[in-house]
């Protein structure tokens, strides 16, 4: 199991934005996180990335208990809804922005460093951007980038944060195949949070789906559609006229 | 009666000319009129004042005022005030509206409210506290004096009390950008694997640079030009703890009128490049802001 989270419960003030969710991922699986908003999706994912800490449960890496690390020591790429590129810096210097702050035994050379970063960049096929900067891009450049940013320090599991949100719906379907095929060609474990039912079923292995905190229902896509397990999943699907 | 104001209103929404003759190019032209009058004797004319007085036994007497030893000693203190006052309020504005914009504490509201008291008190009662703190009658006035430590008549105190008055000005021009900026990117960099300094050097940094620098030509200003808190704490011995602000007021009160205008042309002139160089700098701050929003 590449992420393992057992019992896991947070809340915010009087607010309980997760209750008690335990979820495996298997390695290379891509998972979405699938909910009406406010269902705690985010938290959960925050969660798991070291953004926040939780009130009781655990989390697991690999095996490696990291509830305790913070996000810098967990090594789990982080792709947020609204980019949170770095402004100042170019497409280059963002992707390059991981391994340059890791400590000096460990950073590659300038040469690895720029040999790291044009492969990233062809991979998300940004390859002619990298001396634009952030605001010189369109949403869906922007979004490529942050997910070759977040690949750069070889994350041991990629988290994203409704990926696609910002985006218009044609961009959104392109970028949806696209992480698709990226995902079987680099097999990186990955959870990813949605709220758009047809997104997560056409793209996860699995889906767990989440509402006021708790978990409803996990598995993959044709399973929940054919049983779903309460009243709440079978409302939220919209699975009436089908059934 | 109720009958009478409602009359009244609906003759006057009747009459009430439309929002576009509102603005007519009367109105408009009154305004521009008043403001541009008021400015011109409020603050150019002044201003132009400042310069023709000290200009007006010509140059060489102009120039003459900034040889003399006392005036350069006032220019010296002035500098090195404002050398050490304005990067301890740097510093301190970037800590506490990194707290305030990045913690929750308890008290958080009280000191983000306490940080605006140099901008209510008057600076004298500034300057009066420390008296009161650390003069030979204060609280620790004796104990300074056992250890022969002259802060009060002195560049310490002269220091301690511009600090009190420049205390805000970098912290809250942080405070508000850091506010819009949010915290998305640090975020970013903590799980790329930044930390610390990293995060506030290469994430944090760059993205208020302009802010601070906004704050920070503020405070010189201020620190520069300040009068009222530090008259009270230095004692105005000549060539030792006299401001530029200070001596100026000596050379007028001894009628060296020249000399007094001379000097004050020097503080309008700085403020006239901090004006100039706030405008610049406001203006990069606002685009990036933009930027980061966009």
């Amino acid at each position: 199991m590449s992420i393992r989270i057992d019992g896991l419960s947070k809340k915010f003030g009087g607010h309980v934005a997760v209750q008690e969710a335990s979820i495996e991922v298997g390695t290379g699986k891509l998972v979405a996180l699938l909910g009406p908003s406010g269902s705690g999706k985010t938290t959960l994912l925050r969660l798991i990335a070291g953004l926040e800490f939780p009130d009781e449960g655990r989390v697991f890496f690999h095996g490696e208990e990291v509830t305790q690390k913070s996000a810098y020591e967990r090594r789990a790429g982080f792709v947020f809804q609204h980019y949170a590129l770095f402004q100042h810096l170019s497409v280059f210097d963002n992707i390059a922005f991981g391994l340059e702050v890791r400590p000096r035994a460990t950073r590659p050379c300038k040469d690895e460093i720029r040999e790291r970063v044009h492969c990233l960049l062809k991979l998300v096929q940004l390859e002619p951007f990298a001396k634009r900067f952030p605001a010189q891009l369109s949403g869906g450049q922007r979004q490529r980038v942050a997910l070759a940013r977040a690949l750069a320090i070889e994350p041991r599991v990629l988290l994203l944060d409704e990926p696609f949100g910002a985006l218009d719906a044609k961009v959104r379907k392109e970028l949806r195949a696209w992480l698709r095929r990226f995902h079987d060609e680099t097999q990186i474990t990955s959870l990813f949070v949605t709220h758009d039912q047809e997104e997560a079923f056409e793209v996860a292995n699995e889906v767990v789906i989440l509402n006021h905190g708790h978990i409803q229902q996990i598995g993959a896509p044709g399973l929940i559609q054919r049983e779903p397990a309460n009243a709440f999943v079978h409302d939220f699907l919209g699975l009436d006229f089908q059934i | 009666m109720a009958g009478a104001i409602q009359d009244l209103t609906t003759l006057r929404n009747a009459t009430r000319p439309r929002r576009a003759t509102e603005e007519g190019p009367l109105v408009r032209w009154a305004l521009i009129l008043v403001s541009v009058a008021f400015f011109t004797a409020f603050l150019l004319l002044p201003l132009v004042a400042v310069f023709a007085e000290g200009l007006r036994r010509g140059a060489a007497l102009y120039l003459q005022t900034f040889t003399d030893p006392v005036t350069l000693d006032a220019i010296r203190l002035t500098l090195i005030t404002a050398a050490i006052a304005v990067p301890c309020n740097t510093v301190f504005g970037v800590a506490a509206a990194w707290a305030i914009t990045r913690f929750e504490f308890r008290g958080k509201q009280f000191f983000s409210t306490l940080i605006d008291l140099p901008l209510w008190v008057s600076p004298v009662i500034g300057g009066l506290i420390y008296v009161l703190l650390f003069g030979s009658q204060g609280v620790l006035g004796p104990w300074l004096q056992a250890h022969h430590w002259r802060i009060i008549y002195s560049t310490p105190g002269i220091v301690i009390a511009t600090v009190f008055v420049t205390f805000p000005f970098v912290a809250r021009g942080l405070i508000p950008l850091m506010q819009a900026q949010g915290v998305a990117e640090e975020e970013a960099a903590l799980t790329l694997g930044a930390r610390g300094w990293q995060l506030f050097l290469r994430v944090t940094l760059p993205k208020i640079k302009w802010g601070l620098l906004y704050g920070v030509i503020l405070a010189n200003a201020r620190a520069m030009g300040e009068f009222g808190a530090v008259s009270v704490v230095s004692g105005h011995i000549r060539g030792l703890t006299n401001t530029v602000p200070l001596q100026i007021e000596i050379l007028y009160n001894e009628y060296a009128f020249a000399a007094a205008f001379a000097l004050a042309s020097l503080l309008s002139l700085l403020a006239l490049v901090t004006l100039g160089v706030k405008s610049y700098v406001e203006w990069r701050a606002r685009q990036q802001l933009e930027e980061s929003q966009s």
